[in-house]
């Protein structure tokens, strides 16, 4: 039991990450929802510790396009987390919640109202999710930086904040309506078209996308490479489906195929491609003779180009139809509504966080779109965190320990004297 | 939402369902493919949900997205239950509100122009207007379109595929 302790939460849109202030990892990372599996009526709050079968469960969100538009399901959520998971009293602990940008008043008037009056937090903090993936960043550094622009890929949306000081300098923000969800929905609708009808398998396709998916840094020559047949299709992978029996999570069947990607190079032409597969091809063979045999059970499918097709969009959200730039055009829009004197500081320091960031080779390819776009004399150094999805939280656990933290939050009885939104003129 | 009421017990995904209806919104427009490229960009966003049909009538607790709304208004005059004006009220409130009207709610463009709010940081349409086209049956680079549909495909064999899957939804 933690007592006087300062809880920090990373309420994300996709995960809940929870913990006491102070802790290098979060004590509990959980999906930031409600689901119902098929065999039960109830709705269920998950939690980290007991295994929950996810197969065409039936989810609920409390945040929809990143902003917490559903207080009553997150009290549900919460209650849950603090009660059985973390075991706060939240009487006795202050709270460290993280909010993105620009969220409207009525949401914050909600979320106030959830953290004071349902919970009775003694006291509250808000912070932006990219000041404390900033701080973080910072305090792990020898020389401290004085700012940086944060890239927030996350599950609702991608931003692209410039922070100094510790400040997200909100003029210059800039927003792609693109994140995981709408990542793992693509995928989900791509599959569901050409195999199997997975429109229910919100979790599973999760999953696939994490393992498989991967940025392509030639994409008119990995499509052409994705044409191929049999064996000289290096993208060509098979995704287990569960089958509720030997096992219920899906899994990639063969893990060195799913690899063969990372054997050809940025700039390899296509007969050089194939002739690293060629070297490539002894070893897979016998093993595609083995899922011949397999394939009539028909519980699986195939990825070939929506590996790499998927993640695209975050570069290219037009070619899905939205009237949107691409996230080095966001960076860049970004940089240029600040002041002129940060934009070579800005440039330099370029943080990558939020879950999609991890798809393999991000980095890469945004430093190649990149670099076209920034003035020549300036330097472009991207840094992605070392575990985005905590990233931010981190951040959040090391302002939690600062001394003057105390001194930073709003108390219960502030709220109550002056309400709301005088308090959260505090926060700005 | 008229598949709902033909069928009201039938599970399917809550995404099939929201195309469908708006896919029959998008035939009535005049313009029908943007349209149905702005319902299947919604349709990204969406949680499956799951059905709530058969518990919605008796349990407010149930979740009241914005079809089953509808399902619940269509039922109403049918319905043995008679609810009261605060009742009503009441489900008004409870029932969570989707971000697009909060955002309608909070009036955000009337704030004076130098204010940066939710909608000035979304970062505007592309520098270069070349959009890259994938074949919606393959993923390959599409080079043809189809005059029916406007969806784009590679080849015969994937113009056939297209023609007798996918393609009709579209037509008027």
């Amino acid at each position: 039991m933690h007592q006087n302790g300062v809880v920090v939460l990373d309420n994300g849109g996709g995960l809940i990450k929870a913990g006491y202030g102070g802790e290098r990892d979060p004590a509990a990372i959980i999906p930031n929802c409600v689901y119902r599996p098929l065999s039960s009526k109830k709705w269920l709050t998950p939690s980290p510790t007991d295994p929950i079968d996810l197969t065409s469960a039936a989810v609920r969100r409390p945040i929809d396009r990143g902003y917490l538009i559903n207080p009553d399901l997150q009290r549900e959520i919460w209650a849950h987390l603090f009660s059985q998971v973390l075991r706060v009293n939240p009487a006795q602990s202050s709270l460290l919640l993280t909010e993105p940008l620009f969220t409207l008043p009525s949401i914050q008037r909600a979320a106030d109202e959830l953290v004071f009056e349902d919970f009775n937090f003694a006291a509250l903090y808000v912070a932006h999710a990219p000041s404390l993936a900033h701080l973080y960043e910072a305090s792990r550094r020898p020389v401290k930086a004085q700012c940086s622009l944060v890239v927030d890929c996350g599950f609702s949306f991608t931003h692209a904040v410039p922070v100094f000081q510790n400040f997200p300098i909100n003029y210059a923000a800039k927003r792609i309506d693109l994140g995981g969800k709408a990542l793992t929905n693509y995928l989900k609708e791509l599959v569901s078209y050409r195999s199997v009808n997975v429109m229910d398998e919100t979790f599973l396709i999760d999953d696939v996308k994490e393992k498989l998916c991967f940025v392509s840094m030639n994409v008119t020559r990995d499509l052409q490479i994705a044409k191929k047949h049999g064996k000289d299709n290096a993208f060509r992978c098979t995704y287990v489906l569960p089958d509720g029996v030997t096992h219920t999570q899906g899994y990639v069947k063969n893990p060195e195929e799913a690899k063969r990607y990372l054997a050809i190079g940025d700039s390899d032409s296509l007969q050089e491609v194939a002739k690293k597969m060629d070297v490539n091809r002894v070893e897979v063979v016998d093993k595609l003779e083995e899922r011949k045999k397999i394939d009539l059970s028909k519980n699986e499918f195939d990825l070939t180009n929506e590996r790499f097709l998927v993640p695209e969009m975050i570069f290219h959200p037009a070619d899905l139809g939205m009237n949107q730039a691409g996230l080095a055009e966001c960076i860049v829009r970004a940089v240029s509504s600040c002041h002129p004197h940060l934009h070579p500081v800005l440039y330099e320091s370029i943080i990558l966080t939020g879950g999609s960031t991890l798809f393999p080779r991000l980095a890469d390819r945004l430093e190649r779109e990149l670099r076209p776009l920034v003035p020549d004399d300036y330097q472009v150094k991207i840094t992605p965190q070392e575990d985005p999805i905590l990233g931010v939280w981190r951040g959040g656990s090391v302002l939690a320990s600062s001394p003057d933290f105390e001194a930073m939050c709003v108390t219960k009885a502030e709220y109550e004297e002056l309400g709301s939104a005088r308090c959260r003129k505090r926060f700005f | 939402m008229d598949d709902d009421v033909s069928a009201p017990f039938r599970r399917s995904s809550s995404r099939n369902r929201k195309v469908a209806s708006k896919m029959a919104a998008a035939l009535m427009s005049t313009d029908n493919r943007t349209q149905a490229a702005l319902a299947r960009l919604e349709a990204l966003e969406n949680d499956n949900a799951g059905l709530e049909t058969v518990e919605v009538n008796d349990d407010d607790e149930a979740s009241l997205d914005d079809e089953d709304q509808g399902y619940i208004q269509k039922k109403q005059p049918k319905g043995t239950k008679r609810k009261t004006r605060q009742a009503k009220a009441l489900e008004a409130r409870k029932a969570p509100r989707t971000f697009l009207e909060l955002l309608h709610e909070a009036n955000l463009e009337s704030l004076p122009p130098h204010v940066p709010s939710y909608l000035k940081a979304a970062v505007g349409p592309p520098s270069s207007t070349s959009r890259r086209h994938f074949c919606t049956v393959c993923g390959s680079a599409a080079n043809y379109t189809c005059v029916r549909c406007g969806m784009r495909f590679c080849s015969c064999r994937c113009q056939n595929i297209h023609n007798d899957t996918r393609c009709q939804k579209f037509v008027a």
